[in-house]
């Protein structure tokens, strides 16, 4: 194996923020990227969806940064910017040719010092309808698009942090005030809840001055109180049917699992590799090429910071019904439970991390998302490299103990059928009808 | 106009600046100083070799040593369009697929499983005008990889059975795309557009892929498979010379045959006058909008003007159509437009998916930023600056991975275009002028003959795009067909 190596220094500002710098000179760009520790998961009931609003209104403008200057030191000059948000964290980027590495550092540095200089309710209600268009594209105007946030109010109990969808609901984004907005920066978006990586083409030393020029004034925030999230757990199992526009039906079966923080998180991802992804994995070769009852099939472990769920997709062949697929899958799991993967399918499922690891060291941005998550996660930077060890390590006996651990815990089993179509679901008579409470709302300015 | 609002911006943020200076004490840095960039960066074009092997490919090798990685594909000049009979659509994609389904000597299984404990995967595609072959691997598998490469490329059974149950699959996936408002909005864009009697006008239909025979996939292969229209692509830990007899001794059985085809394509269809054509999704959130018609081909000389007119249009964030439709109006969350280049007379569009409500007030902005870029809202100096910039300085991006370099160069020869272009692109984007901009805009953006297609909720959009009077209303199916009222 080759080495798993991303050289890199880390230090912290005394405001609280923390620094990592990577230099890879092969490509005369640079990657700015800071993640913020807030997510969907620091909202309250009622008012989700903030954490994504806010992420817009960061690209408005900010005290000495008018509106449009972002977007030209940075696609302007042949890179590109974004930010993203997720139940954990909202993070932001700037990717630049090397020359333009202080402006990013001065534009990320305005934002989080003096965004509310400028801030406005008229912004404010601007980027709300942009973020209820994006709802609508990615959620509403899209087949299966509810699935995730139906799996998110059945597996956790109302009022737990990850209950709600990202996205948040359209009468919550309607209601968020401009002192909502105000309030939500002033504790999550300081220093001390910050983590800025950069990574490419630069002088450290030069990149350390910049920084402290721009960063180390910013004042201190309050501490984040990290209040301790829940496991997922059912203490029954749920048999779902929900409505959609579609004309394919959907089987989705998901189990409440572990998150990031938990080391079953290792074997339960190398598990998915050997249930699906290749077509001598498990599920695969039974529904897809033996059986055919599958068009298409797919199981995976989804990890957040406190929680994580295993899930299995599947798209039936015309002729089959959900009923059979999921008795077939459950055929295949309990045989897999009983007997735990061979020796050659655990080889298989990780010969694959080296050359994984590798490609994403070409790209500085990846590089740069790989350092953060370790430091904002794990409090490691260097995770990565735990990471890879720890996923090389793992086991036939500790693959075959998380199957039997998690797969026969109580799950969801959800189908998405066409509408008026109820009777297409996997044991449909059992099956209890989701309806949605967050119908596409009204648009058009608040 | 956008300089001017700028510089107000400016203006007033300055004001609140210092009332926030004052705030930190001892504040002595000046936040309204824009940082001034260093000096551009030395552009460093990877270098490469180009020899032709005995069977007539071209080889292409270009080191890069920073990593263990190589990356390997074998494109072929010529794709679906070329190739497929307008009856067997589908087929060329069925015959890439197949390649993974068994070969002489290994079951579809066992070339799974070599290629997962070889930590990777063989891609094989084929596209409108060309197809390739590909992989990525670690330096030390790279031998290994590319005798299964081989072995799928030259030796495949094609097992009735599996494409049986790819047909099976690519039928549900065709069902499974009526339901995509997007995809239903470009495939009806393209009918419009180009015609049932047009390769850019035709795709894959459940008629065309279920009468698909395994007689046309092994048909389909024989003739594609060609060394004489190949380029094979090695970019990353290798030497050329080492590289090369690899290849010759893996590709050993691949014997002379075929030639890059002609990309002469049927006359188009007689443009019509300006017309909006409605498909009716009951109750989308949504409305599709694709505006459009047929554009000049990647070889125009007009290239260049073209990518800086489109940067100002519709390629970026902060261009004309985002800034407005997206960031001031709030109809969307993004919109955009490109010039779609290949061989043939590929699509302008303009569009995005807009919010119901707002379906009409979002056309009349399209329509407005359209008759704006071709003279009622005057390119300004400002923006042909930025615009340049951002594609000049953008291009060391493309030589950031093994792939991407290899994609680089690949395109070059795929195009027919001179091997110093990357070398003397920053002067082709510099040398584009103001009048160019106009003159393109006005030959290309033909206001009188837009296709504008729109996937929306009817009973919600019809009437107010009826009330806009941008163009008459026909109604389609999903299909592309006259709709039954």
């Amino acid at each position: 194996m080759a080495q798993i190596k991303i050289p890199y220094e880390s230090y912290k500002l005394p405001n609280g923020l923390t620094v990592i710098l990577s230099v890879d000179k092969t490509t005369p760009t640079v990657a700015v990227n800071i993640w913020y520790h807030v997510g969907s998961k620091n909202e309250l009931p009622g008012r989700t969806g903030f954490a994504h609003l806010f992420e817009h209104v960061m690209f408005t403008g900010s005290g000495h940064v008018p509106y449009g200057l972002h977007d030209k030191l940075t696609e302007g000059v042949g890179g590109g910017n974004n930010g993203s948000t997720t139940n954990d964290r909202t993070n932001y980027y700037e990717t630049i040719p090397s020359n333009y590495l202080e402006s990013a550092l001065w534009l990320e540095a305005d934002r989080m010092g003096f965004l509310l200089d400028t801030l406005n309710l008229e912004k404010l209600n601007a980027q709300r309808d942009v973020v209820k268009n994006e709802r609508r594209q990615s959620y509403d105007n899209q087949p299966y698009g509810r699935v995730s946030e139906i799996f998110s109010a059945a597996m956790y109990p109302k009022s737990h942090p990850y209950s709600w969808p990202v996205i948040g609901s359209m009468t919550d984004l309607t209601a968020a005030s401009e002192e909502d907005v105000k309030a939500f920066f002033r504790l999550y978006y300081a220093p001390n809840n910050a983590t800025l990586a950069v990574v490419g083409d630069f002088d450290p030393k030069q990149a350390k001055e910049w920084i402290q020029k721009y960063f180390a004034d910013l004042p201190r925030g309050q501490n984040v109180e990290r209040p301790a999230v829940a496991p997922a757990k059912l203490d029954a199992s749920k048999r779902l049917v929900y409505e959609d526009r579609v004309q394919v039906p959907r089987l989705y079966i998901q189990w409440p699992t572990v998150g990031v923080k938990n080391d079953d998180d290792y074997a339960l991802s190398v598990m998915s590799s050997i249930l699906s992804g290749s077509r001598t994995a498990r599920l695969t070769k039974a529904l897809v090429y033996d059986a055919q009852l599958a068009s298409q099939i797919v199981a995976f472990q989804n990890s957040a910071e406190d929680v994580g769920v295993f899930q299995v997709i599947v798209i039936p062949r015309p002729e089959h019904t959900l009923t059979e697929i999921e008795a077939a899958v459950d055929q295949v799991l309990q045989k897999f439970v009983s007997e735990g993967p061979t020796a050659e399918e655990l080889q298989k499922a990780k010969s694959g991390l080296e050359l994984g690891f590798l490609r994403g060291l070409e790209s500085n941005l990846g590089k740069a998302n790989q350092l953060l998550d370790g430091a904002v996660f794990h409090n490691n930077p260097g995770q990565f490299s735990v990471d890879y060890q720890k996923t090389l390590a793992v086991t036939a006996a500790d693959v075959k103990r998380v199957a039997a651990q998690y797969l026969t815990r109580s799950r969801i089993v959800l189908s998405v059928v066409p509408k008026g179509k109820k009777d297409q679901a996997s044991k449909a008579a059992e099956s209890e009808t989701v309806t949605m409470l967050s119908k596409p709302g009204r648009g058009g300015r608040s | 106009m956008r300089q001017q609002n700028r510089l107000l911006a400016f203006a007033a943020a300055l004001v609140i600046a210092f009332a926030s200076v004052a705030s930190v004490a001892q504040q002595t840095l000046d936040r309204t100083k824009v940082p001034v960039a260093g000096p551009t960066p030395v552009l460093t074009v990877p270098t490469w070799t180009k020899t032709q092997l005995a069977n007539g490919a071209t080889l292409i090798v270009s080191e890069r040593h920073g990593l263990p990685l190589v990356s390997f594909s074998i494109t072929f000049v010529g794709g679906a369009n070329q190739f497929e009979p307008a009856d067997r659509r589908g087929v060329a994609t069925l015959t890439a697929q197949m390649l993974t389904e068994g070969t002489k000597t290994r079951t579809g299984d066992q070339l799974s499983d070599a290629l997962q404990l070889l930590g990777t995967n063989v891609n094989a595609g084929i596209g409108a005008e060309e197809g390739a072959i590909s992989f990525v691997s670690t330096t030390k598998n790279f031998d290994a990889v590319l005798a299964i490469l081989s072995d799928m490329m030259l030796n495949s059974v094609f097992p009735a059975e599996a494409l049986e149950r790819l047909r099976a699959r690519t039928l549900v996936n065709l069902t499974q795309a009526k339901d995509q408002p997007v995809v239903v909005g470009a495939q009806v864009f393209a009918k419009v557009l180009y015609g049932d009697a047009h390769p850019y006008g035709q795709r894959s239909t459940e008629t065309s892929v279920k009468a698909i025979t395994r007689d046309d996939v092994v048909a389909f292969q024989k003739a594609y498979f060609q060394p004489g229209r190949a380029i094979i692509t090695v970019v990353g830990d290798v030497s050329p010379g080492k590289v090369k007899s690899s290849i010759e001794k893996a590709l050993a059985e691949w014997t002379k045959g075929g030639d890059k085809p002609s990309f002469a394509y049927p006359k188009l269809p007689e443009l019509q006058p300006a017309k909006i054509y409605l498909i009716d999704k009951p109750g989308a959130a949504q409305s599709v909008v694709n505006i459009g018609l047929p554009g000049p081909p990647r070889n125009t000389p007009d290239y260049f003007a073209l990518q800086v007119l489109n940067t100002i249009l519709g390629g970026q964030f902060q261009s004309r159509l985002n800034a407005n439709i997206r960031e001031q109006k709030g109809y969307s969350y993004g919109v955009n437009s490109a010039f779609n280049y290949g061989k043939g007379p590929g699509a302008f569009r303009a569009g995005g998916s807009i919010f119901t409500d707002k379906t009409d007030a979002a056309l009349l902005e399209f329509m407005k930023e359209l008759k704006g870029i071709v003279g009622e809202k005057p390119i300004t100096d400002e923006e042909i600056k930025t615009a340049k910039e951002s594609l000049i300085q953008g291009l060391p991006q493309r030589f950031a991975s093994v792939t991407a370099i290899s994609g680089a160069i690949t395109s070059l020869v795929v195009q027919g275009l001179p091997e110093d272009y990357y070398q003397t692109y920053a002067k082709n984007v510099s040398a584009v002028t103001k009048e160019d901009l106009l003159r393109v805009a006005k030959r290309y953006i033909d206001l009188g003959h837009l296709a504008i297609v729109i996937v929306g909720d009817r009973a919600k959009v019809e009437a107010a795009l009826k009330a806009t009077a941008v163009a008459p209303i026909t109604m389609l199916d999903p299909e592309g067909n006259p709709a039954t009222p």
